[in-house]
């Protein structure tokens, strides 16, 4: 089987390199390209562009008057570093969205090739949905599930062919004010996935999606929005990888997802970006009766992260699930973590977090857990462990709980440890170089979330740590 | 003594003055004061954006009460032997006159909790009474240090301060109680200043009864030193409002610290703790356990902070809090924090669970003859149990679960 992966480096101390695995970038230009910057101007004629119709011009130039309004947040991580007026708005790869492998330019593929998309498809996928820059470049789903009536189409997309579902639903869960950099990409976003799924409809491959920044301070603003109907299930899968640039790049994307009564939805991230992009991401589900909503969430890369995955349990015995990783190595932080909302009664929901903290590096949990009055019978689990591997590494955890429901069970529990020298010591003597004793140990410490996780994301994961592992030692 | 004191004085740059002139105070008194009053000037009270403030709206606190100047006297309980021993245990403006020296050299020497900077310092510029406790090296106090101190009134400003220094390899256990009647709404502004030497051990409990409209923002300090072993326990009972700040500083090499918390609230009561358990120094333990009943519509937030600081090492921490909804319109906010600095940690945890009585309790419990009622209360006098259990001291057992009667009621009907 083809992995989404280059092959194996050398596994032997000191081979590894601290430089980003998948840090090359084509030298083309991409065609169209924006001056730096954003305004109403910028917002509108990036709408213009796209062929907009006036209500999606109009919301977006409302987001941006949002955007402009609102302070940046001084909570988490640090944000300062960020120039808004440093920015490209709006790249496009390609002109339109490519029907088939082969209409996909030679410079895009040749980026894909290298991330083994193609192999990837073949065997795993059920369609493609690849995000190179701002425009979908590339899509295919399989005629069975066309049948069936699934949507899987990039966002711009879904926007012409199905404007009724779409402007139905769409700024439904996260509205254009509900934060200033979902506000932001409200405004100017581009590309992304659209998912519907109909009534009782099953898709039993995951759908999958790609995304790359490829513009040096490329800032990429897309925007998912998933619609399970009733009694409907649909997996889908976002894998995210970025070339290296020495300037800071702005990853801000909006993911908009509705279960209704009795269907269920997974979306599964991992994401790894290169170590200079400033990764903002405002995701947010509702669940309405009887749904079952989960997010897995995988955060390697990045200089910083902050995302919180949020389910709105909006119907009764909803249940909402957040599986969260977090890797964080040198100069990096991970802000990331989970919010739980009980708004309806029987609802139930769990957390669980695994962050791990490396040389200079940062991870912190930070969650909500809410409770409304009357939400009776609510059961909540958050549990939040921590590895710190490097004296110089530093892990926190800031769990919310509020609670205005007597009737309920809430529990949270958090750990914070190293690597034990015993277990070192137990596995060198079976014959382990430190590495990898640590490696087995770290993966050992993540194996909940990551058997969680499709399988060649799993290695693709297990491979990542033990990288990053054996680049400690080396 | 001067006659010009009028007998109602705000708090204010005037009143920090007169109430030395009415206590006569020595000059370096006079410039504590002064320069603490600067101090609170330059912490700004919160605004409620910050996070330990989030919860409590400070906007309502009766800040232009009357001060009081002249609060009854702390009533105090010494056991036999300890005056002779050279312990100090008396009302904090005796103390100033009787033992001027000792006083100056541990009053006013600490710095408060970020969070509550403006109310620390305000209480050590407008303090009008308080304790004042000192047990001298090698000293052990056998039996239990009892300061009760009962206002009469409760529609006034109160910033009292009390100050335990344990000297070291000293050994004591004190209880400080507090009560006020109901019905006025007053503002009481207490700040406890702990100092344990190294290998001290002190035992500090704190019983707060004060009247159904009293605003308690109260903030509470203590100093770990080396192998020392400190035990605070905070019992909130009474008040509308209760604002606590306590700020353990693991200072000390080889220190433990374990702070209990036993909170009962009904009606309309508003509890507010902000912990900070701060771990400078190496081999430190520093353990936490608050527990919660609440009642009627009352709310409980509890903020805690356990900072592991980057070089220490082989510390354990951990922190507890659990919280007990015995109404469906009581809630409660329990948010344990964990900021790590370092990878080098024996252990570091916390959990924090919210929920109401396991209803297969309850119906266990009236499957053996006990009314709904009575069921309940034993439920809840055992989940307070685990903190309880930890305390040694009998006077301050007996004393605190009485106390807590007034809210959980008694099980001693089928005990």
């Amino acid at each position: 089987m083809a992995l989404p992966n280059p092959a194996r480096p050398n596994p032997a101390l000191g081979q590894i390199p601290d430089s980003y695995k998948y840090g090359w970038h084509d030298a083309e230009q991409p065609p169209t390209t924006f001056e730096k910057g954003i305004s109403a101007e910028v917002v509108a004629e990036i709408s213009r562009i796209k062929g907009e119709p006036q209500w999606m011009t109009d919301l977006r130039l409302k987001a941006y008057r949002h955007f402009e309004a609102r302070p940046m947040p001084t909570w988490g991580a640090d944000l300062t570093p960020i120039d808004f007026q440093d920015i490209y708005y709006y790249v496009t790869g390609t002109d339109r969205a490519a029907q088939s492998w082969d209409d996909v330019p030679d410079y895009i593929r040749r980026t894909y090739d290298k991330l083994g998309i193609p192999e990837a498809e073949k065997k795993y996928l059920a369609g493609v949905g690849g995000q190179y820059d701002s425009e979908v470049v590339y899509h295919n789903i399989r005629t069975d599930l066309e049948k069936q009536g699934v949507i899987f189409l990039g966002t711009d997309e879904a926007l012409k062919k199905y404007p009724e579902i779409f402007r139905e639903h769409f700024g439904t869960v996260i509205p254009a004010n509900d934060n200033k950099l979902a506000a932001l990409n409200t405004a100017v976003w581009s590309g992304g996935s659209f998912i519907y799924v109909p009534p009782g409809v099953h898709v039993e491959l995951p759908l999958q999606a790609y995304f790359r920044i490829n513009t040096e301070n490329m800032g990429q603003f897309e925007r998912t929005l998933i619609i399970a109907d009733e009694g409907s299930s649909v997996h889908y899968v976002e894998g995210c990888t970025a070339p290296t640039y020495s300037t800071a790049s702005l990853h801000s994307a909006v993911v908009e997802i509705i279960v209704k009564k009795g269907a269920r939805v997974r979306y599964t991230t991992i994401q790894n970006w290169s170590h200079n992009v400033y990764n903002l991401v405002t995701k947010r589900a509702v669940a309405h009766e009887d749904a079952v909503m989960e997010w897995v969430d995988g955060n390697l890369g990045s200089r910083v992260t902050m995302k919180y995955p949020s389910i709105y349990l909006l119907g009764e015995r909803a249940h909402g699930e957040v599986l969260s990783i977090a890797f964080a190595g040198d100069e990096q932080h991970q802000d990331a973590g989970g919010k739980i909302i009980h708004a309806a009664p029987n609802t139930t929901s769990l957390i669980t977090s695994k962050s791990i903290s490396k040389g200079t590096g940062r991870t912190s949990y930070r969650g909500l857990v809410k409770v409304y009055p009357g939400c009776e019978k609510s059961k909540s689990t958050v549990r939040c462990d921590a590895l710190i591997l490097d004296e110089q590494a530093r892990s926190d955890t800031y769990p919310y709980m509020e609670i205005d429901e007597e009737d309920v069970t809430i529990g949270h529990e958090a750990t914070v440890s190293k690597v034990g020298s015993e277990q070192l010591f137990y596995l060198m003597s079976r014959g382990l170089s430190e590495a990898e004793a640590s490696a087995m140990i770290v993966n050992g410490f993540i194996e909940p979330i990551v058997k969680e996780l499709p399988m060649e994301y799993a290695v693709e994961m297990n491979r990542l740590i033990q990288l990053q592992m054996e680049g400690a030692v080396g | 003594m001067t006659t010009s004191v009028p007998t109602a004085l705000t708090l204010d740059a005037q009143a920090i003055s007169r109430i030395s002139d009415h206590l006569d105070e020595p000059d370096w008194l006079r410039a504590l004061r002064a320069d603490w009053w600067r101090r609170a000037g330059e912490t700004p009270p919160p605004t409620g954006l910050e996070e330990e403030w989030r919860r409590t709206d400070l906007s309502p606190l009766p800040r232009d009460g009357e001060l009081l100047l002249d609060p009854p006297s702390v009533e105090i309980s010494l056991p036999a032997g300890a005056a002779e021993a050279g312990v100090v245990v008396s009302d904090l403006r005796t103390a100033v006159a009787e033992h001027p020296d000792l006083v100056r050299r541990w009053l006013g020497q600490s710095e408060g909790q970020a969070s509550h900077a403006h109310f620390w310092a305000l209480a050590l510029a407008g303090w009008t009474g308080g304790l004042f406790v000192h047990v001298p090296r090698n000293v052990t106090v056998d039996g239990t240090i009892v300061a009760r101190t009962v206002l009469d009134r409760a529609d006034v400003t109160y910033l009292p301060l009390t100050l335990v220094v344990a000297e070291e390899s000293s050994s004591a256990t004190v209880l400080e109680e507090v009560v006020s009647p109901d019905g006025g709404t007053g503002w009481f502004g207490g700040i406890v200043d702990i100092r344990a030497g190294q290998a001290s051990r002190l035992r500090y409990a704190n019983l707060q009864q004060l009247g159904d409209g009293a605003w308690n923002i109260g903030a509470q300090r203590v100093e770990v030193g080396q192998d020392a072993t400190v035990t605070t326990l905070n019992a909130e009972v009474g008040s509308k409002v209760t604002k606590v700040g306590l700020d353990v500083q693991m200072t000390g090499k080889g220190g433990t610290s374990k702070l209990l918390g036993l909170l009962a609230a009904g009606d309309d009561q508003h509890i507010d703790i902000n912990s900070d358990q701060d771990l400078h120094a190496s081999y430190t333990t520093s353990d936490l356990l608050y527990l919660s009943a609440l009642y009627d519509r009352a709310r409980a937030a509890f903020y805690g902070v356990t900072k592991v600081r980057a070089g220490s090492a082989q510390t354990s921490s951990y922190q507890e809090c659990r919280n007990l909804l015995l109404s469906p319109q009581a809630g409660a906010e329990p948010i344990p924090v964990l900021e790590i600095e370092t990878n080098d940690i024996l252990r570091c945890g916390h959990g924090a669970t919210a929920g109401a009585i396991d209803p297969t309790q309850l119906f266990y419990a009236q499957s053996r003859g006990l009314d709904p009622e009575a069921a309940e209360r034993m439920i809840v006098r055992g989940f307070f149990e685990q903190v309880v259990a930890q305390i040694e001291d009998e006077t301050i057992r007996e004393r605190i679960l009485a106390a807590l009667a007034r809210r959980i009621g008694t099980t001693e009907a089928f005990a």
